[in-house]
């Protein structure tokens, strides 16, 4: 296994979070789309730490702290989710249309 | 014993290929979870096992399981959307598309150094701990007072308004 294709790997698994986000209607499945654009930074990280890096430490801590904001993103996330449902009856984000000029 | 990676890279497209295209949101999630789950099983790959254990508790028993608990909120399980219409998934494809289309290039014509075999002792629990009570001190407290943010956030946000206030919207 070479560096590239780990790189390679985690470029798709970033479009595939492009596409949720950009295609998905559904709230919810924005949040994944989000989700999946995350973790393959989290594998970009991993593989230069295994492949280049000097302090092998340092990338697993960057990938430690990007789960924790991942963690926090998506509880505020989902209590707005909630929230919007219950105003709006809908998680659409065909709803949220309140700042539309 | 070694880890088939390619057998781990297929699994995770396929669970990244439902979690994007499910139209039962449900069914997304559990798409997610298997992706994530692969992930992990790359982190072990990847030579950290410490890592790994992380991002199957932080993300496949925390992450999918609260989003499972918010489509149980916000609609019924057994709903299923009308989906997207073909003009707004080829909305979607079009920069995903673009976005490979540019990144490809680039990871592919320059030369990136061959992997270098790391030492087992630099990738142990203990390297990480000193590193994170030392030289990143700060940004793990840090990260402990977002965590706590988030979560008065996220019960501010989510609590119902109390009796007597007016509903704004």
């Amino acid at each position: 296994m070479t560096l590239e294709i780990w790189l390679l790997f985690a470029a798709v698994l970033f479009a595939f979070g492009i596409y949720a986000v950009v295609a998905r209607r559904n709230l919810i499945a924005v949040l994944i789309g989000v989700e999946l654009m995350l973790n393959a930074a989290s594998l970009n990280f991993m593989a230069f730490n295994r492949f280049v890096a000097t302090d092998p430490a340092t990338g697993q801590i960057i990938v430690l702290f990007i789960m924790g904001l991942a963690a926090a993103e998506v509880a505020i996330a989902l209590s707005i989710v909630v929230q919007v449902f219950r105003s709006r009856g809908g998680i659409r984000t065909d709803d949220l249309n309140e700042l539309k000029g | 014993m070694t880890i088939p990676v390619g057998l781990l890279m297929a699994l995770c497209i396929a669970g990244a290929f439902i979690a994007v295209s499910a139209k039962n949101v449900l069914h997304a999630v559990f798409g997610l979870a298997i992706a994530l789950l692969a992930v992990g099983g790359m982190f072990l790959y990847l030579g950290s096992p410490f890592v790994a254990t992380m991002e199957v508790l932080i993300y496949v028993g925390g992450i999918s399981v609260a989003m499972v608990f918010a489509v149980m909120l916000s609609q019924a399980i057994s709903s299923v959307d009308e989906g997207e219409g073909w003009v707004r998934r080829a909305l979607g494809l079009i920069p995903a598309v673009a976005f490979l289309a540019v990144i490809i290039p680039i990871l592919t014509n320059h030369g990136l150094p061959p992997a270098p075999e790391l030492p087992a002792a630099a990738w142990s629990v203990e390297a990480i701990g000193r590193a994170l009570l030392t030289h990143y001190n700060l940004v793990f407290e840090m990260l402990s007072v977002v965590l706590l943010l988030a979560i008065l956030g996220a019960i501010a946000i989510a609590q119902r308004p109390r009796k007597g206030e007016e509903e704004t919207s």
